[in-house]
C-alpha cells in the first residue's frame, strides 16, 4: 500500500477527534520530531514510570513523520505501514509508550525498549490488534517469532489468527532435532534454531520480532524458514531503525512495522 | 491445585501435545535433573490446544483484580502475554541478567550447579497491584520463588503462581511458601 499523506498538522487532521493527551502527544512530537529523550542513563531515578504517559519519545509515528514528493511515492509501493486513518491514534498512543534508554548496551546506541509498551494495556491490544487486522483473512498457517521478544508478539497474533506459533531460538535452547542458521554480528555470529518438524512445506508463514535493525536476525530467520520449504508472506515488526537498513536487507521479503525510530 | 481432580476435557488435549524429549538439556540445568525434558513447542503447533491452554487461565483469573502478569523469561513470555491482554492486566517480563535495558531490581537463586539472577524494571509494578506468575513449567520452584521475591519488593502481592506443567516429584510447590500454585499438567 502506498504511504501517501504529507506530514500530519492540525489542519489536515484526519476526521477522528483525538482525545487531549493523544492530540498532545502528535503535536509534541511535530514540534521535535526528531528530538531523542532526554532520560539520561546517569540519573534513571528521575523517570517516573507513573507519569509515562506524559514520556517524550523519539519514536515517531509512520503516519505523522512520512512526507512525499510524487517521485518518492513511486519508490514507495513496496513499503508498508500502518497508516489507515482510524489507526492514526492506536499508533500515536503506542509510539509513546516506547520508552528509549542511551547507551544500551553500549555507549552511543539508543535502545528503543517495549517493556513500557506492555504496561500500557490498551496500547499493547492495539499493538496485536493491528498485526491481526492486517493477518488474519491470509491464510497464515505460521508465526514465527524469533527469541525472546518476540515471543511476547507473536503467540497473540497466532491465537487470534488461528495460526501455530513457531519459536526461533539461541542454541542450545530448542530440547528437540533442530536445524540452524548462522548469521553475523558486528563482531563475531550468532545461530538461530528452529524444531524439525515444527513447520511443513508450503505452509504460509509470518516472522515476528519487536524491532528491525541491520535484519540480521530476521534474515537468519527467514532463511530456516525457507529451507524447509515455508513461504514467508512477510515480516512484523513494532519498531524499525530505517538507517540501519534492514529493509533493504530483506530484499524482497515483504516489511510491515507500526513504528519508525527516529 | 492443578486442573485433575474436575478434569476439564480440554485437558487431555493439552497434556497429549506435549513432547518429552530424554536427555536434554546438557547437565546444569535443572530439568535435565532427571532425563525427560518437557517440551512445550510442541503444543504451540496446535492451535486449538494452545488456545484451551491460554483459555482455562484466562476463565480462572478474569475478574479476579489482577493487574499485572509477570512472565519469567523465555517461555513464560510465550503464555504471559496472552494471558495479559484477555485479562486486562500489564506484563511484565522477567528477565536474566543484563537484559533488560532500564534500571533494574534483582534476586539471585541457587541452581543445581552455582547461581542465576533474575530481573526486574523498576517502576514496572507498583505497590498494592495484584500479580500473577507465569512460567511454562514448575521444577524446584526456585525461579518462581525468584519472582515471586521480586514482586513482594516491590509492595506488590502475588495471587498464585500458573504454570502449564508441575514436575510434583521436585516438590517445588512447597517451596512457594504456601503461596498458592495452579497447574494444568502434573508430569512424574
Amino acid at each position: 500500500m502506498t504511504q501517501n499523506t504529507s506530514v500530519l498538522s492540525p489542519s489536515n487532521s484526519p476526521s477522528i477527534t483525538p482525545t487531549a493527551a493523544a492530540a498532545a502527544a502528535i503535536t509534541r512530537r511535530l514540534r521535535a520530531p526528531s528530538t531523542l529523550t532526554t532520560v539520561s542513563a546517569s540519573r534513571p531515578l528521575q523517570f517516573s514510570w507513573i507519569r509515562f504517559h506524559l514520556y517524550r519519545s523519539s519514536v515517531s509515528p509512520l503516519l505523522c513523520t512520512v512526507s512525499h514528493s510524487v517521485e518518492e511515492e513511486e519508490e514507495e509501493e513496496d513499503r508498508e505501514m500502518a497508516s489507515e486513518d482510524g489507526q492514526d491514534l492506536r499508533i500515536a498512543r503506542i509510539a509513546s509508550a516506547i520508552r528509549v534508554i542511551p547507551n544500551f548496551p553500549k555507549p552511543g546506541i539508543m535502545f528503543q525498549d517495549i517493556t513500557t509498551l506492555l504496561l500500557d494495556t490498551k496500547a499493547f491490544k492495539d499493538t496485536i490488534d493491528l498485526f491481526v487486522e492486517r493477518y488474519k483473512d491470509k491464510a497464515i498457517s505460521v508465526v514465527a517469532g524469533i527469541e525472546a521478544r518476540g515471543f511476547i508478539f507473536g503467540p497473540p497474533i497466532a491465537l487470534a489468527i488461528g495460526a501455530k506459533f513457531v519459536p526461533m531460538r539461541k542454541p542450545n535452547k530448542l530440547p528437540g532435532a533442530v536445524i540452524s542458521e548462522e548469521y553475523s554480528l558486528e563482531y563475531g555470529t550468532d545461530k538461530m534454531e528452529m524444531h524439525v518438524g515444527a513447520v511443513e512445506a508450503g505452509e504460509r508463514a509470518l516472522v515476528i520480532d519487536d524491532l528491525i535493525a541491520t535484519g540480521g536476525t530476521l534474515c537468519a530467520a527467514i532463511r530456516l524458514l525457507e529451507r524447509v520449504g515455508v513461504e514467508v508472506v512477510e515480516c512484523a515488526c513494532v519498531i524499525e531503525l530505517p538507517e540501519l537498513k534492514g529493509r533493504e536487507r530483506l530484499g524482497n521479503k515483504p516489511l510491515f512495522v507500526l513504528v519508525n525510530a527516529a | 491445585m492443578s486442573a485433575l481432580k474436575d478434569e476439564d476435557p480440554r485437558i487431555h488435549g493439552i497434556k497429549t501435545k506435549i513432547r518429552v524429549v530424554p536427555n536434554f538439556p546438557k547437565p546444569g540445568a535443572v530439568q535435565c535433573a532427571g532425563i525427560m525434558f518437557q517440551d512445550i513447542t510442541t503444543l504451540l503447533l496446535d492451535p486449538k490446544a494452545f488456545k484451551d491452554t491460554i483459555d482455562l487461565f484466562v476463565e480462572r483469573y478474569k475478574g479476579k483484580n489482577i493487574s499485572v502478569v509477570a512472565g519469567i523469561e523465555a517461555r513464560g513470555f510465550i503464555f504471559g502475554p496472552p494471558i495479559a491482554l484477555a485479562i486486562g492486566a500489564k506484563f511484565v517480563p522477567l528477565r536474566k541478567p543484563r537484559k533488560l535495558p532500564g534500571e533494574v531490581i534483582f534476586k539471585e537463586y541457587t541452581l543445581e550447579y552455582g547461581k542465576d539472577r533474575l530481573e526486574m524494571h523498576v517502576g514496572a509494578v507498583e505497590p498494592g497491584e495484584h500479580a500473577l506468575v507465569v512460567d511454562d513449567l514448575i521444577a524446584t520452584g526456585g525461579t518462581l520463588c525468584a519472582a515471586m521475591n521480586l514482586l513482594e519488593r516491590v509492595g506488590a502481592e502475588v495471587v498464585e503462581c500458573a504454570c502449564v506443567i508441575e514436575l510434583p516429584d521436585l516438590q517445588g510447590r512447597e517451596r512457594l511458601n504456601g503461596k498458592p500454585l495452579y497447574v494444568l499438567v502434573e508430569s512424574h
